[in-house]
């Protein structure tokens, strides 16, 4: 979905979106057309990410919301399919207004019966033009329960006059301050994904303009443009030794890039052989030496390699294992996909959910997959076996946008479109926190976690969100309060935020991206640390200690001078620790 | 991190069916390496290939053999990797670019060669009629130590005849097998003549021999904790033995015992045994037979039989099981590929609904006082959050996750496009006595690079591969 289809009259924007939802178990999958499965109007509207802004791209704003009126018409009546008890409520009405559905979810709340209303209920609110005034009503209670907490920093910012960044005085032993540093400019649309390599020296972006882009952090210089998808991209990761990315676009197709010559890293297939035939044979490293003499010819022309397909619609998220062997893909079609990375074949389909999946990711030691969907379910899969392991849904059943492991792989982070990202402890299946504040209705935008540390040794886990008012939200995570809010850091929605520890970046429907940076220490115009103010903030402080736990585990290694190359080579383990983030 | 939420730990604890079938060339030997992600396996032409048991794909594949691989061995890190050959030649592979560490030439065909447990420098390796030695490579020559096989005769008054006789027959006597202790310390060694000899790796001096087994020792086996050894002899009985504690300081060698614990063995068939393993903990011991299909697998405990392993109809040769799961890899002798077996967990559906729970009989319901009480959303959002003033800590690790997940052990590179980088070719027999060459894309496409298959399905697809080639 992107301007190219909709401008450049595309056959994807001309054809119709039908009725029909694909149904996993009628074995004709493959016969739904393009548009197959796009059936939320929900997604229909998030979709609107990779459509061009309506300031930036005048021909693309009537054919989008054509379409948006086209799911809408035709989905309260499109059939479902339930496969298992958890969907019974298949026909979802999306549509009505809020109001009569609302009061539905005061209906009596039995655990057998509660699905459907509060299901529905949920993501009528999701489409709701007025639930603003909800998610404010809800900021109420939150700030009120913050008073509450004892543990929390005496300062408790009120989240409802949404004050600018809260620490005028450094009053918690660490603040993030995090400062507009570069914006770079080249895609021609909005960008959907922006993310920093697991090294911190590069950040990928994509875009709706059906290219990536690959910038060095530092400078900000466009280093390279990765040209071969047919529709707007969703979704870019970067593989653990930032050499190799994937993107995932709407053309259905997942392609993996190599950084350094910004060439298909499956350089197999017809593509493959067309340049690289003729090569006497060189492999590996002296073969990507030849490619990049030969770039000029192969970019920009469709000849490119042979990308990952077997998705039946729009790839939407993708997510690399820590060890780079396996790449998890979530598509419109409602499947998880992993690939064997390195033969560029799918390994195993998991049937996820019953709506477009959202958000993926794995966890730290790369056993762990998680999935989410707009069905509201977000689910914990085990990479060797492909068998769900857990489900998590929250009461109210809002449609999950994006989903996160915590940097130790213990809780699951989930954004979800009532305006809330939770913190779930995926092995209790509980919420432990809900980090509430900014705006998030209709589109899918992403977050992660982060983690600053100072040389004294104090350090701050935080939660880093974009808004739908363009601003960027953190939170602490412990304590639930925002601890900075870069303001209007885009025009329009932003759309994803990443950080790698004192690098922020961000992207949104501008068709820009930010870099800021955390200015040291002490904020400007902040006072000086005083002791009143570490005491209050002991419980930061005792976190301090816990993390420094983190040390890796200098188990009896006897290749010790293997040992060492490696700690050389990954850095101290702060930085590692935030590599996992980015995954 | 996946056991916190599998309850794997309920499945029993060995192999049950086929799970996977991988084939790259004619593979003759694998070994598992210590984390348990990567399968490395010895190739007929001489090609190591590596294997990542996640994706069940090509990782990397080593050429620098010429002739069949006979031995596998690990370093500790996992980067580095020793393989032996018919073709006199040891190679130390670095994994982290593929290319050759070291390579020690010998003047002999090598049965096996081992790295020391700790320190990728050093080697012991048996040979083919000659001694065993001990190669040290941590200077740019390597230094190579003969062995002895035989324990120093006491300097008794002997004529020169009886003495002579005795030189002749030492000098028959060869080490078949050998393998370091856990500590690295010492080196056991299996002879011609059934006899086991721990021999000091400093002083390089046999200090207990003892005879074993009637014939010759073909494969010796240690558990990771280095308490339990497995013995494999060509007199059809496979045995286990209490290793002491040979690291202690006073070690006097006069005191050595080495109790046999158990002998395995079917008295019925008469069966001998290709290869032998140690389960992860040293719990179940597998062997592969010789003309025969099945694979065994007693409990060391009680020393019984669990469970016989059918398999293709093939016989398997070298097997090896995952240094902590329940799963074991052989190689079929005939068309070198790696079959695994492994146990499959079913999918709990309460898992897919959390509100639903898997019960043994029916319970009635019994709703709560409250459970139909209206509260205000506003109320009962706020409830919510209040409640969230756990403590939650986000970044420090805890060891739920076992053993493979350290940031910062190595980790071999991803490398792209392996499977069409030679031609992959396998012999299979179409008829008694002949052998017809089958390229990859005959069957099943592309399986160089493995495939999953069914259990029961296996054997089908085979057979009517082979029919239609007829």
């Amino acid at each position: 979905m992107s301007e190219l289809e909709s401008a450049g009259g595309h056959p994807l924007a001309e054809q119709p979106p039908p009725k029909r939802r694909r149904v996993h178990n009628d074995g004709n999958a493959e016969s739904v057309p393009r548009h197959g499965s796009l059936d939320a109007p929900l997604r229909g509207q998030s979709l609107s990410i990779r459509r061009a802004p309506k300031g930036l791209k005048e021909t693309a704003t009537p054919g989008s919301d054509d379409t948006r009126n086209r799911y809408r018409s035709s989905t309260p009546s499109s059939p479902r399919r339930s496969r298992s008890r958890s969907q019974i409520p298949t026909t979802r009405p999306r549509q009505p207004p809020r109001s009569p559905m609302y009061s539905a979810s005061q209906s009596p709340r039995s655990p057998r019966s509660r699905r459907s209303p509060t299901r529905s209920r949920s993501s009528s609110e999701s489409r709701s033009s007025t639930s603003g005034s909800r998610s404010r009503s809800r900021t109420h209670s939150r700030s009120s329960s913050s008073s509450s907490s004892a543990r929390r920093s005496p300062r408790s910012p009120d989240p409802e006059s949404q004050l600018p960044p809260p620490p005028p005085s450094a009053r918690q032993p660490l603040t993030p301050h995090y400062q507009k540093r570069v914006a770079l400019r080249g895609h021609t649309a909005a960008i959907s994904q922006v993310r920093i390599s697991p090294d911190g020296r590069w950040i990928a972006s994509a875009s709706a303009d059906g290219t990536a882009k690959i910038w060095d952090a530092q400078t900000g210089e466009n280093i390279d443009t990765l040209v071969g998808h047919m529709a707007g991209l969703s979704c870019v990761a970067w593989a653990p030794d930032s050499n190799c990315l994937a993107t995932g676009s709407d053309d259905k197709a997942i392609r993996l890039w190599d950084r350094v010559t910004a060439d298909p890293a499956h350089a197999c297939g017809d593509g493959g052989r067309a340049y690289g035939a003729g090569e006497d044979g060189k492999r590996g490293r002296a073969a990507k030496v030849d490619y990049r003499r030969k770039k000029a010819e192969t970019r920009g022309g469709m000849t490119g390699s042979r990308p990952l397909l077997g998705h039946h619609n729009y790839v939407y998220c993708l997510a690399f294992s820590p060890k780079g062997n396996i790449l998890a893909s979530g598509s419109y079609d409602e499947a998880v996909f992993l690939w064997d990375v390195r033969a560029g074949r799918l390994m195993r389909s998991l049937p996820a959910h019953s709506d477009p999946v959202s958000g993926i990711d794995f966890c730290r030691d790369g056993t762990l997959v998680v999935s989410c969907s707009t069905d509201g379910l977000i689910r914990i899969w085990d990479t060797s076996t492909g068998q769900c392991l857990r489900t998590l849904v929250h009461e109210d059943n809002p449609a999950v946008t994006n989903v996160c492991f915590s940097p130790n792989g213990r809780f699951v982070l989930a954004f979800s479109l009532d305006s809330s990202i939770r913190l779930w402890d995926y092995v209790s299946g509980a919420v432990k926190k809900t980090y509430q504040g900014h705006k998030n209705e209709g589109f899918s935008i992403g977050g992660c976690f982060g983690l600053l540390t100072e040389a004294d040794g104090r350090s701050l886990a935080f939660v880093a969100s974009a808004s739908e008012d363009g601003d960027i939200v953190l939170w602490d995570v412990i304590t639930k309060q925002i601890v900075q809010r870069l303001e209007k850091a885009h025009k329009g929605i932003c759309f994803w935020v990443d950080v790698h520890g004192g690098a922020l970046v961000s992207a949104g429907q501008d068709g820009t991206i930010e870099i800021f940076s955390h200015a040291g220490a002490l904020p400007e115009g902040g006072e000086p640390m005083n002791g009143v103010v570490r005491e209050v903030n002991g419980v930061n402080g005792h976190d301090a200690v816990r993390e420094g736990s983190i040390t890796p585990n200098a188990a009896a290694m006897a290749d010790d001078e293997l040992q060492r190359q490696i700690e050389e080579d990954a850095g101290s383990p702060m930085l590692l620790q935030v590599k996992e983030e980015q995954l | 991190m996946n056991l916190l939420l599998s309850d794997d730990y309920l499945l029993q604890d060995y192999p049950e069916n086929i799970t996977n079938t991988i084939r790259s060339g004619h593979s003759t030997c694998v070994r598992f390496n210590r984390k348990g992600d990567y399968l490395a396996s010895g190739r007929v032409d001489g090609t190591v290939v590596i294997w990542d048991l996640e994706t069940m794909g090509v990782a990397r594949k080593l050429r620098g053999h010429s002739k069949n691989v006979t031995s596998l061995s690990w370093s500790r890190c996992g980067r580095y990797l020793l393989s032996a050959c018919q073709g006199w030649k040891v190679i130390l592979w670095d994994l982290q670019d593929g290319t050759r560490y070291r390579e020690v030439r010998f003047h002999a065909p090598i049965y096996g060669a081992e790295l020391h447990p700790w320190h990728h420098h050093q080697f012991a390796a048996s040979l083919y009629e000659e001694q065993p030695m001990l190669v040290d490579i941590t200077d740019a020559g390597d230094i190579k130590y003969v062995l002895p096989s035989v324990q120093k005769r006491p300097n008794t008054e002997m004529d020169t005849a009886t003495r002579e006789k005795q030189a002749k027959e030492d000098a028959r006597h060869m080490t078949t097998a050998i393998i370091y202790t856990a500590t690295g310390d010492h080196l056991l060694a299996g002879t011609t003549k059934g006899r086991l000899n721990i021999i000091d790796a400093r002083t390089r001096e046999i200090i207990y021999s003892e005879k074993i087994a009637t014939s010759v020792v073909t494969t010796l086996r240690i558990t990771e904790s280095g308490k339990e050894l497995l013995v494999n002899a060509q007199d059809r009985i496979i045995r286990t033995f209490h290793v002491p504690n040979l690291s202690v300081e006073d070690l006097d060698p006069d005191t050595i015992q080495m109790p046999l614990e158990h002998k395995f063995q079917d008295v019925v068939n008469r069966l001998s045994w290709n290869h032998v393993a140690f389960s992860a903990s040293g719990e179940y011991v597998a062997a592969s037979t010789y003309n025969n299909h099945e694979l065994y697998i007693w409990e060391r405990g009680h020393g019984s039989l669990v469970r016989m392993l059918e398999g293709p109809k093939e016989e398997q040769g070298v097997i090896e099981w995952h240094p902590h799961k329940a799963l074991l890899a052989a190689c079929g002798l005939e068309t070198g590929r790696i079959n695994i077996w492994s146990v499959t967990s079913p999918q709990r559906w309460s898992a897919l609904a959390p509100d639903f729970a898997e019960v043994e009989e029916n319970v009635e319901y019994i709703e709560k006082e409250d459970e139909f009480d209206i509260h205000p959303q506003e109320e009962i959002q706020k409830r919510r959050l209040d409640q969230e003033d756990e403590d939650v800590d986000v970044l420090t690790v805890t060891n739920g996750g076992g053993l493979g997940d350290d940031v910062n052990s190595f980790r071999v590179p991803i490398l792209f496009n392996l499977g069409e980088s030679d031609s992959e070719e396998e012999f299979v027999n179409v008829s008694l006595g002949t052998v017809r060459r089958k390229s990859p894309g005959d069957e099943d496409g592309g399986e160089a690079t493995g495939e999953e298959k069914a259990p029961g399905k296996k054997g089908a697809v085979a057979t009517r591969g082979r029919g239609k080639r007829r």
